[in-house]
């Protein structure tokens, strides 16, 4: 290929367990980015704002805070004792726990946006809180959950900060694209090595991103139909 | 014996306080008044949609709902359903899942296919809301409110959204509702000839205050209504059936007890003959005359009568005539001056006259 994109095994690795990991941490914050969206814009109750604070943090933290504070959490001699920290479900972890903020938000606004007046008329028919959720705000802040899952998955791709500080770099196990680029910058004759996989990884958050706009097309065009002349 | 509908409820809305105590003997109660007077506000906090200070409602003896007796569950386990102004419907629904929404409630009500049969819903189930008219989704949405089987349905000016002609047009179709599956029924308007499209009492609220209820014939007699239902454009309507004449392009209505009226503008579909229909008519539109009336006038409807009240406001006259055997009433606005010249007190006889054209005729059946 043209970039010379001629990748070694171990390359290849970095890119399999850099998918395997993003997508895992996607999945792992899925329910609960969704469920903590959900009850941040729709729920009262108290300590809403500190809990709101908390998800958000990994945000604002730089990522080798996050992953510090991962680490004294799940590392040896935290609360969950030993061995967690510096495997692949550690890389998971660390991933999920910065890709989480953004499903949270995209969830939130989308669910916020969802009127009033329609969650009104399903508690008139009967539509308890929980079926309102489900059955209202639910299907249509869908295009927020998309965005937010895709944001997730984008940012778990690029997490490096609290992946090496967690989960460090282990060859086949933790080093996933962005540490991989890292070691092979480290080491004298790595420039091509990071280069090729600089591509990769432009290459896969391109494809990734592509994805998630086809389907919030589509999403969008089904919303704006659906609200054609309804107000 | 027991009003059929006790409703009562308070609360503060902005800086209106709202507080209306409502009986009625009908399953039907109309609530009338100016916009801005409470009516929604009152509605909401019935439902469950706004917090009151109080609400309680009786519908035939059972309690739905009484805060006084700590029993004030929320909205969607009061078995209270609405009719909203907007339709509100499910935009990602079809409409056959709008309708199916609010089933399963386990109390008895109508079935999925009776309600589409009486609403013309059929062409439309698999559509989506945004697909549909305007008159539509109002239709679906009062069909969705149906197949909740409400204890007490809640209709907060159903039909202001919809031009003149769909109101016309779906009119019908919420008293047929209303009188297939005995419905408990408050229907919110500031249209008064829609509520006299239902026989029940109308509430006149005014400030978040009920000022009278009753007949809106009765409530016109009323020297504290008068005034308030004149500027809202009172009407009354005279009730009978559509004769199979049409001479003269007009609709020919027969009267209960006898007498025959025209009317020059029949609105909406039209009944075959024998349909029950009623005129629309505007007091001020009214003359009478004294017998014997000799005069040859251009006018089509000349019914004779005696003088049954006569109300006065320091604005205007309003004289009830009852028509000969058992047959409807009629309010005509005179000045004082005629009310004198004519002699005109209870139990006197005179002929009210009013063109064809004053009147607007209606079905009060589904065609």
């Amino acid at each position: 290929m043209a970039l010379g994109l001629q990748l070694t095994a171990a390359e290849l690795e970095a890119l399999r367990l850099s998918l395997e990991v993003s997508l895992a941490a996607t999945a792992l914050v899925a329910v609960p980015g969704v469920a903590l969206g959900l009850l941040l814009a729709r729920c009262r109750f108290p300590g809403k704002l500190l809990l709101d604070a908390v998800v958000h943090l990994p945000l604002v933290l730089t990522p080798v805070v996050v992953g510090v504070l991962l680490l004294s959490v799940f590392g040896r001699g935290g609360p969950f004792g030993e061995g967690f920290a510096f495997t692949r479900g550690a890389a998971v972890l660390a991933a999920a726990t910065v890709a989480l903020p953004l499903v949270v938000r995209s969830v939130r606004t989308a669910a916020e946006l969802v009127d009033e007046r329609l969650l009104e008329a399903a508690a008139v028919l009967g539509a308890g809180p929980l079926r309102r959720l489900f059955t209202v705000v639910l299907p249509l802040a869908a295009p927020g959950v998309i965005a937010g899952l895709t944001l997730g998955f984008a940012r778990s791709l690029g997490e490096f900060g609290a992946t090496i500080t967690f989960a460090g770099n282990i060859a086949g196990e933790t080093r996933t694209l962005p540490v991989a680029i890292y070691t092979a910058i480290q080491s004298p004759d790595g420039d091509g090595a990071a280069l090729r996989m600089t591509a990769l990884s432009v290459l896969v958050s391109l494809v990734s991103l592509g994805i998630s706009e086809l389907l919030l097309r589509r999403m969008r065009a089904q919303a704006v139909r659906d609200r054609g002349g309804l107000r | 014996m027991n009003p059929l509908l006790e409703l009562s409820c308070s609360l503060r809305v902005g800086r209106l306080d709202v507080a209306i105590d409502a009986r009625s003997e009908n399953a039907v109660l109309g609530v009338f008044g100016p916009s801005g007077a409470g009516k929604s506000s009152w509605l909401a906090g019935l439902a469950g949609l706004r917090p009151a200070r109080s609400a309680r409602a009786v519908v035939r003896g059972e309690v739905l709902f009484d805060s006084a007796a700590g029993q004030l569950p929320p909205a969607h386990r009061r078995g209270v359903g609405v009719v909203f102004q907007d339709h509100r419907l499910l935009p990602h629904c079809s409409i056959l899942g709008n309708l199916r929404y609010g089933m399963g409630s386990g109390r008895p009500g109508p079935t999925l296919d009776e309600v589409v049969e009486l609403l013309d819903l059929e062409p439309l189930l698999g559509n989506r809301p945004a697909a549909c008219s305007g008159g539509e989704r109002q239709r679906v949405a009062l069909g969705r409110a149906l197949l909740a089987a409400p204890r007490l349905l809640l209709l907060d000016e159903p039909l202001a959204s919809l031009d003149r002609g769909l109101r016309r047009e779906i009119l019908p179709y919420l008293r047929a509702a209303a009188a297939r599956f005995e419905l408990a029924m408050v229907y919110v308007s500031h249209e008064l000839d829609e509520l006299l499209s239902f026989d029940g009492d109308v509430l006149l609220v005014e400030e978040g205050r009920a000022v009278a209820c009753g007949p809106v014939h009765e409530l016109a007699l009323r020297d504290d209504c008068l005034e308030r239902l004149h500027d809202e454009g009172l009407l009354f309507r005279i009730p009978g059936r559509l004769s199979d004449e049409r001479a003269g392009g007009l609709a020919w209505v027969e009267l209960a007890g006898g007498g025959r009226v025209a009317s020059g503008a029949f609105e909406g579909p039209r009944p075959g003959s024998g349909g029950e229909v009623e005129l629309l008519l505007r007091p001020e539109d009214v003359i009478l005359a004294r017998p014997p009336f000799e005069g040859r006038v251009s006018l089509t409807n000349q019914l004779q009568g005696t003088v049954a009240r006569v109300a006065r406001t320091p604005a205007r006259t309003l004289v009830e005539v009852r028509l000969a055997d058992g047959g409807p009433a009629l309010l005509a606005e005179v000045t004082e001056r005629a009310v004198a010249r004519l002699e005109l007190a209870p139990g006197e006889a005179v002929a009210a006259l009013f063109k064809a054209q004053a009147t607007r005729c209606r079905s009060r059946v589904v065609t």
